[in-house]
């Protein structure tokens, strides 16, 4: 549990990031699609009704222009139906009002030219071929006929090109024609003028694919550009999509010719669809940095309280009594509620943690009170046993000092019930202890004292040296056949203040000094080593207490490790 | 928090990158002169016709200009230097003279303009484009033109213009090479008159004056096809002199017609006009070509038997 599952996996706050960014992207990328599909789809659609709408106004219009032309025709047949008288100003007139009439000619029933009327040019002398009148092809000429746009022949220095109308001439008795030479000026510039798009155009094809006009006929002629009119040809009326380019095919009323549209998909749509991609990119783009800053806002009301939450708990579980709580801040009610259940939580637990130690200490306190109210009764009877013997044997000065150090060990153990009492009282509890037991061990041992002068006024617990003193008498002296010695030694080390308690005896091996540390006596009368070493931990720390140095037949030496006090209170309340 | 608003940032500076972006791509109109070697010819204007309908479909802002008549090179170099001037892109160019002209031309290069060379050539590196006419071929067709005859002696009369311009010279040398190779041939004389049909008419007159046995005579060009026509047409000589012109006129057909004139051979003057200015657009676009292979455009041999074919009528009349 110590190591954190830190750094695996990503943060909520990326997490959050990742999924607004990655929603906004895949949402902004499907309506980008769709919308591009339908704006094309719409477009096409558009640019054929629009290729559709100009395909039919063009070819109504050059209808119109037929038609016109057509009644001109009647108009004629019928002036040359009533005969010869007037005729010359008749045409003069009619060609005068009608300039795209470049020849009106009349042919007999073997074709030859008989009249030719025009205001433009004259006829040559001989004239080799008329491409306006073949008489060869007169059956074709019966109901009425429209030619192929072609250059007049009939002329000296003059090549208009025309398309010729031609029609019989119902005249009793012989078989005539008239021929209208019709100049293509004005249907030419009329589909010159037609535009689809930016590119596209128009032109006229006859039945069976032959261009009739074609606004780049002369690309067409020098190969510069190809029409794929064997294709075109077989299409049906309306709008047919090839590739990249979208043909519109009406037929004309007359039924021989065709108009065509030939507009260019890329142009049309390619443009509009890319110009609209150019413009959604930068909005697609604004709305991405938008989910961002949303995304921002979010993980700032969401994630960074419960990141900074997380940290607070993991510096609790690492250190819980240095940690200061701070509430988390963060408008989600949720992060507030989870801060504050965690601020009562930490208060709770120190509080629980305090209670446990408090109550840990005041029942050592009571324990060791309880034991220090108790002497040994042992020590006290054979203590007594020696001063009635003194007293017996007329040693009354010996007997007053044993009374007095008795009296003196009882006034510092209790010591008012404090615990902690000065060194310098630690130092005569020992001593009366000591004079006491070397009285009763019949001088068997000696003891000294080394102290070192300041240290006298700091504080220590009371009945430390005692139980120390008292274990190197019956574990070390008593069984000694030479006399024993018994050091007492108080110095400082930096802070702290170090007693030792050495002693010439027969020593202990490992396992005894284990027992020791470990045991409480187990008589259950006054108090052990192992009782000492637990006060001095509860009072000041693990750091501090008693440590046993000893090799069997070579002597012991304790040492108890404490800090500098020097006002009850600084420890008395742990 | 830092990356979020590096990565904000970084989208914002993307969209308006691409918000300006999008106003950028605006076509610029290209600028381009055409200079030609006279302006009012058939030849001529079939070429501006087909200069504009490039015009018009690339979007190109075209100016045509052209010397009075077709010796005047020294106007020629200073229509180059007034396309420099106006802050032309692309010269659409043919050159009267091969030797007088280049320097202008070279000029012109330096200054930054693509150079397109129709129809006739000029001596210099700094052409990017050559378009026209295989010249040389189109002598030879000429000369088949001239050897389609039962006669069993040939001699040619050749009215030819200035002896500096590039595409006459080649026409007369292909010719000749032709004719040499042929036994029937007994002799060839050429003239060298000024571009107009009076000058090719006096011209021709002279040479049939002065070489009675010429039975078929040669206009190079379009004025001189009309004047050596005319000049065989006001002799009375039909059918006793053949003549073989180059490229259309009406006048031409009216005498083919009464048979003063035998063939044309027929450039396409209105491809060049029309892939000239194509290609003027292309370069000034970025495109680079091979300017040492001549892109050809196509010649005809016109007679009256397929004179008013539909292909013919075509080729023959504008259709303006």
């Amino acid at each position: 549990m110590e190591k954190r599952a830190k750094g695996k996996g990503l943060s909520m706050n990326a997490v959050l990031m990742l999924a607004i960014l990655s929603a906004a992207a895949a949402v902004l990328l499907c309506s980008m699609l769709v919308f591009l599909r339908t704006y094309r789809q719409s477009l096409y659609r558009s640019a054929q009704t629009n290729a559709r709408r100009t395909i039919s106004q063009a070819a109504g219009t050059v209808e119109e222009y037929l038609d016109d032309i057509n009644k001109l025709m009647e108009l004629l047949e019928q002036s040359l139906e009533e005969g010869e008288t007037g005729r010359a100003e008749f045409f003069d007139t009619f060609l005068a009002i009608r300039p795209d009439v470049v020849a009106a000619s009349t042919y007999d029933g073997t074709g030859r030219l008989v009249h030719c009327y025009s205001l433009t040019g004259s006829v040559r002398p001989g004239v080799t071929v008329n491409l306006s009148f073949d008489a060869g092809r007169m059956e074709d000429y019966r109901d009425g006929y429209v030619s192929a746009p072609h250059v007049v022949s009939l002329f000296e220095g003059y090549y208009p090109w025309v398309v010729t109308m031609i029609a019989p001439l119902d005249i009793p008795g012989e078989e005539a024609w008239v021929a209208l030479d019709i100049s293509c000026s004005n249907i030419s510039s009329y589909i010159n003028g037609i535009g689809i798009g930016q590119r596209g155009y128009c032109f006229l094809m006859d039945g069976r694919g032959d261009i009739v006009y074609h606004p780049q006929q002369q690309l067409l002629n020098y190969a510069l550009k190809q029409e794929d009119s064997g294709y075109i040809a077989q299409l049906a009326d309306g709008s047919h999509v090839a590739g990249s380019v979208i043909y519109t095919v009406q037929s004309l009323k007359n039924g021989a010719w065709r108009m065509v549209g030939v507009s260019y998909v890329d142009e049309l749509i390619s443009d509009s669809v890319n110009e609209a991609v150019r413009i959604l990119i930068p909005s697609v783009l604004l709305i991405l940095a938008a989910s961002l800053i949303i995304g921002a806002v979010l993980s700032q009301t969401l994630s960074r309280p419960i990141h900074s939450l997380a940290e607070a708990m993991e510096r609790f579980e690492r250190d819980a009594d240095s940690f200061v709580y701070t509430p988390v801040r963060g408008m989600a009610r949720e992060a507030r509620m989870l801060s504050e259940s965690f601020g009562h939580m930490v208060q709770r637990i120190r509080q629980l943690v305090e209670n446990a130690r408090n109550e840990e200490i005041n029942l050592r306190k009571t324990e060791l009170k309880a034991l220090q109210a108790q002497i040994n009764p042992h020590f006290l009877y054979n203590t007594l046993d020696s001063i009635s013997w003194m007293c017996e044997q007329g040693k009354n000065a010996e007997a007053v000092r044993m009374v007095n150090a008795l009296a003196k060990l009882f006034r510092i153990s209790i010591s008012r019930g404090h615990e902690l009492i000065s060194i310098r009282s630690e130092l005569q509890h020992a001593e009366s202890y000591l004079q006491i037991q070397s009285y009763r061990y019949k001088n068997q041992f000696t003891y000294s004292f080394d102290v070192q002068e300041d240290c006298l006024d700091y504080l220590c617990n009371k009945i430390t040296l005692q139980p120390i003193i008292e274990n190197a008498i019956y574990h070390g002296i008593n069984g000694l056949v030479d006399e024993g010695e018994i050091r007492v030694r108080v110095r400082t080390e930096g802070e702290d203040v170090l007693f030792t308690v050495e002693d010439n005896g027969s020593g202990m091996d490992q396992q005894q000094i284990q027992a020791i540390m470990s045991k409480d006596r187990s008589d259950h009368a006054g108090i052990g080593i192992k009782n000492v070493n637990d006060r001095l931990k509860i009072y000041f720390g693990s750091r501090y207490g008693i440590t046993i140095d000893s090799r069997p037949d070579e002597g012991t030496r304790v040492t108890v490790r404490m800090p500098k006090v020097r006002q009850e209170a600084e420890y008395e309340n742990r | 928090m830092k990356t979020v608003k590096r990565c904000f940032l970084l989208l914002l500076a993307a969209a308006l990158l691409t918000g300006c972006a999008g106003r950028s791509t605006e076509e610029v109109r290209r600028k381009v002169y055409f200079v030609a070697k006279s302006m009012d010819t058939q030849f001529w204007q079939a070429a501006f016709a087909g200069a504009n309908a490039a015009a018009a479909e690339y979007n190109v802002e075209l100016t045509v200009l052209g010397p009075e008549t077709e010796e005047d090179y020294q106007g020629q170099n200073e229509y180059i230097a007034q396309a420099v001037r106006e802050g032309a892109q692309a010269l659409v160019f043919s050159a009267i003279s091969y030797e007088g002209n280049a320097a202008a031309v070279e000029q012109a290069a330096q200054s930054g303009l693509k150079v397109v060379i129709i129809d006739s050539d000029v001596a210099s590196d700094s052409v990017s484009v050559r378009i026209g006419t295989d010249n040389i071929e189109a002598g030879h067709m000429a000369a088949s033109a001239v050897l389609d005859t039962d006669s069993a002696s040939i001699t040619v009369g050749i009215v030819n213009y200035d002896l500096n311009s590039r595409n006459g010279q080649e026409r007369e040398a292909g010719l000749r090479e032709s004719l040499s190779a042929d036994a029937r041939v007994e002799g060839i004389y050429t003239i060298n008159v000024l571009t107009t049909p009076q000058a090719a008419q006096e011209g021709a007159e002279k040479l049939l004056a002065e070489h009675p046995e010429i039975n078929v005579i040669l206009g190079l060009n379009e004025p001189l096809a009309v004047g050596a026509a005319m000049a065989v047409d006001a002799l009375g000589l039909e059918g006793q002199v053949r003549m073989v012109g180059f490229d259309t006129n009406v006048k031409c057909i009216d005498l083919m017609q009464t048979g003063a004139v035998t063939a044309l051979v027929v450039q396409n003057p209105y491809a060049m006009g029309y892939l000239g200015v194509e290609y003027a657009w292309k370069l000034t676009q970025g495109e680079s070509f091979d300017a040492n292979e001549l892109v050809d455009t196509s010649t005809a041999v016109i007679t009256k038997e397929n004179m008013f074919t539909l292909e013919s009528q075509r080729s023959l009349f504008p259709f303006l």
